[in-house]
């Protein structure tokens, strides 16, 4: 589904990513970790089409198409959803009309048929309901005075609504409790499927133990030092990143 | 229609078609109004850059055009003529002019309550000209500004409006200003006067509008006098062509106690400016101002409010936002005075303005001059450009720039919209403004998109 073959991306010309080749294939969930500043969150982004990164090398195929050359909302609408680390607010976009707006614009460009606004509040409901998530939210502008904990939140409901076929979670889990935690991974168990495929990318390994992911790499100074399962991510736990940068630099 | 004529030359060619002197042979007064306005044509500085209240607003355009006062009565206008610009379903009296003139065919004031005139200036002249005497002139100032001069010079007609004590009016004053096209340019000078006696109560509803590119010069002041606990809810709806030039000048004069919430919102016209004197009369009236303008290529558009508080205990509180595209240009100039006297007075303005291009430009300037020292006073300014991270947001989730760019609009205008003046046309301004800012949202060439700033 996504293969990333030698990816080199800077930042105002300092170089990010090195060289990072990953693939995720349907059906997988793959967890990417690593110290700050590895270049995890420039990866969701550059996914993702955010501007301001240049690819300088390399290549990204989803589905077999190049994804480099996707407008970001193209990107959307074939099936990659990004939930953010810092989700902005929209003050005075109402999350009832953007989440239906984006449900229906990602329909439409996908030729499926477009749900009424009785059916589409009904199932946001249902899922926020899922979620523990307060319906008071969904009348509120989209994220504007939501605590940490609930922007996570909105982002996973939008997860589970949009049905993406990649999901790319940056750092979701972080500054979480474990209740929260929980329905993250509950959201991200759910859209398990022969179909889709889930890309986490995350610092702690706290959250890998309620969503045992097929693949587990390491990423150092912008590209892939180390696969393996979650006995990788064990590791990381009892022994934290610094040994990586002492066996990368070996 | 262009001219070389000097400025003062334009303003003095206008009076020649003041109404003849026997008109009003029978009204002392409105004749000593025309002759004082006819003095001050001839003798009040002519705005230009140099001055203040006229440092951004160019009058040079309007200079240039010939404009002849209207004085037909469009009496050929049926109802079905109109029918598409007046409101579903509402429930309100109704006040229609056409280029200027009152249309009693088409204006309606059915189940009036005792006590309450509302109709034409024009009218009132006619049947009850010592009532509107009282009032004509009380509350505006016509010897600062040279529009507002030029207005008692002409003026033959406008809005009236006369609340008794204790009087409540249930429905909206719907008032359409409906401007058709013409072969030559028009001078409408409507002079508007709104009584509210002590503890009346009204909503009023007023909306300016012109078929296809009707070029004119709307010259209007207003007069609003709310006594003692009086209340006026007031929304104010400039939709007008983009070849309109447009000047409002209200006056209100606040009695003890009365309160008046007011919601601008000025969406057409080439040329805009509304100003708006609120001057306090007495203790512990409130004053809220609320206003939201779209400015585009061609645009100017232009708000002057003059808040006086020179008595004790008053609170005001006014909040404008914009939004600019393409070359639009936008002013903002609001002042507040709190006088020597005025202790306890309680006062807020802010403004804020979204660009969307690099070509639009906002000239805004919040003043707050205060002279007594018990006073809560705040004031803000920005002026900020679409933010990058909220477009890539949502865009990320499958919306177009276009509309991604359209519901940012939206979300910025809600502040206003969501608290409007009048709320059963609420429905009304959110569909035109929608469209409106969907219209901006497809113009990229409109729109100057910032790149995100990156953090690896």
């Amino acid at each position: 589904m996504l293969e990333i073959q030698d990816l080199k991306v800077n930042v105002a010309g300092k170089p990010i990513l090195t060289g990072l080749t990953l693939q995720v294939r349907a059906g997988e969930v793959h967890a990417i970790m690593g110290p700050n500043g590895s270049g995890k969150s420039t990866l969701a982004h550059v996914l993702a089409g955010r501007d301001g990164y240049d690819v300088v090398g390399g290549s990204v195929l989803f589905d077999g198409a190049n994804l480099l050359e996707l407008a970001t909302e193209e990107r959307a609408v074939r099936g990659i959803f990004l939930a953010m680390q810092y989700p902005v607010e929209l003050p005075g976009v109402s999350t009832m009309v953007f989440l239906r707006e984006a449900f229906n614009a990602q329909r439409r460009a996908r030729g499926e048929v477009e749900l009424d606004a009785v059916e589409f509040i009904q199932r946001v409901r249902d899922k926020a309901k899922a979620m523990q998530m307060d319906d008071a939210l969904l009348k509120r502008s989209v994220n504007t005075g939501f605590s940490g904990g609930e922007k996570k939140r909105n982002e996973i409901l939008q997860m589970s609504l949009f049905e993406p076929k990649l999901a790319i979670l940056d750092e979701t889990d972080s500054g979480l409790d474990i209740d929260a935690l929980r329905i993250v991974a509950d959201g991200v168990n759910a859209l398990r499927s022969p179909q889709r495929a889930t890309l986490i990318i995350t610092h702690y390994p706290r959250l890998l133990d309620y969503i045992a992911p097929d693949h587990v790499h390491v990423l150092a100074k912008g590209r892939i030092v180390l696969s393996g399962d979650m006995a990788l991510a064990k590791q990381l736990e009892v022994k934290g990143y610094t040994w990586i940068d002492q066996e990368v630099a070996a | 229609m262009t001219t070389t004529t000097q400025p003062r030359q334009w303003f003095l060619q206008l009076l020649q078609h003041a109404p003849g002197a026997d008109a009003d042979v029978a009204l002392p007064w409105l004749r000593k109004a025309r002759a004082h306005a006819a003095d001050a044509l001839a003798k009040l500085p002519l705005p230009d850059r140099k001055q203040e209240a006229w440092r951004y607003t160019n009058i040079d355009g309007l200079l240039q055009t010939n404009f002849t006062p209207s004085r037909e009565e469009l009496v050929a206008l049926q109802a079905e003529d109109i029918e598409s610009w007046l409101l579903e379903a509402t429930q309100s009296y109704r006040v229609v002019f056409a280029n200027g003139r009152f249309l009693p065919a088409l204006s309606h004031f059915m189940n009036l309550p005792e006590g309450v005139v509302i109709g034409s200036v024009r009218q009132a002249l006619s049947r009850d000209p010592h009532a509107l005497a009282i009032w004509f002139g009380q509350t505006a100032n016509h010897s600062d500004d040279v529009f507002t001069a030029l207005n008692p010079a002409l003026c033959n007609d406008g809005l009236y409006v006369h609340v008794k004590p204790g009087v409540t009016l249930a429905r909206p004053i719907e008032v359409l200003y409906l401007n058709l096209e013409v072969d030559a340019p028009l001078l409408i000078q409507p002079r508007n006067v709104v009584v509210l006696e002590r503890g009346a109560r009204a909503q009023l509803l007023e909306r300016y509008m012109s078929t296809g590119e009707s070029n004119y010069f709307h010259n209007g002041v207003s007069e609003i006098l709310l006594e003692d606990n009086a209340s006026l809810t007031h929304l104010r709806l400039q939709q007008e062509s983009r070849q309109a030039y447009h000047r409002q000048q209200s006056f209100l004069a606040q009695g003890a106690q009365s309160q008046y919430d007011f919601t601008n919102l000025s969406l057409g016209g080439k040329w805009a400016r509304h100003d708006l004197q609120v001057r306090f009369q007495a203790e512990q009236a409130k004053c809220q101002t609320r206003g939201l303008y779209l400015v585009g290529d061609g645009q100017l558009q232009d708000h002057h409010l003059n808040i006086l508080h020179t008595k004790p205990g008053n609170s005001s509180d006014h909040h404008y936002k914009g939004i600019l595209y393409g070359k639009g240009r936008g002013v903002f100039d609001g002042r507040i005075l709190v006088g020597k006297e005025a202790q306890h007075t309680s006062a807020r303005l802010v403004n804020n303005n979204l660009l969307l291009s690099r070509e639009a430009e906002i000239d805004t300037k919040p003043q707050l001059e205060i002279h007594a020292d018990a006073v809560s006073c705040s004031h803000g300014t920005t002026v900020s450009q679409l933010d990058p991270e909220q477009l890539f947001y949502l865009r990320s989730r499958g919306i177009a720039t276009s509309l991604a760019t359209q519901l940012l609009c939206e979300g910025f205008a809600a502040e206003i919209l969501t608290t409007l003046a009048l709320p059963s046309v609420q429905g009304y301004a959110n569909r035109i403004i929608q469209k409106l800012l969907h219209h901006v949202g497809d113009n990229r060439e409109h729109i100057h998109y910032a790149t995100a700033t990156t953090q690896p």
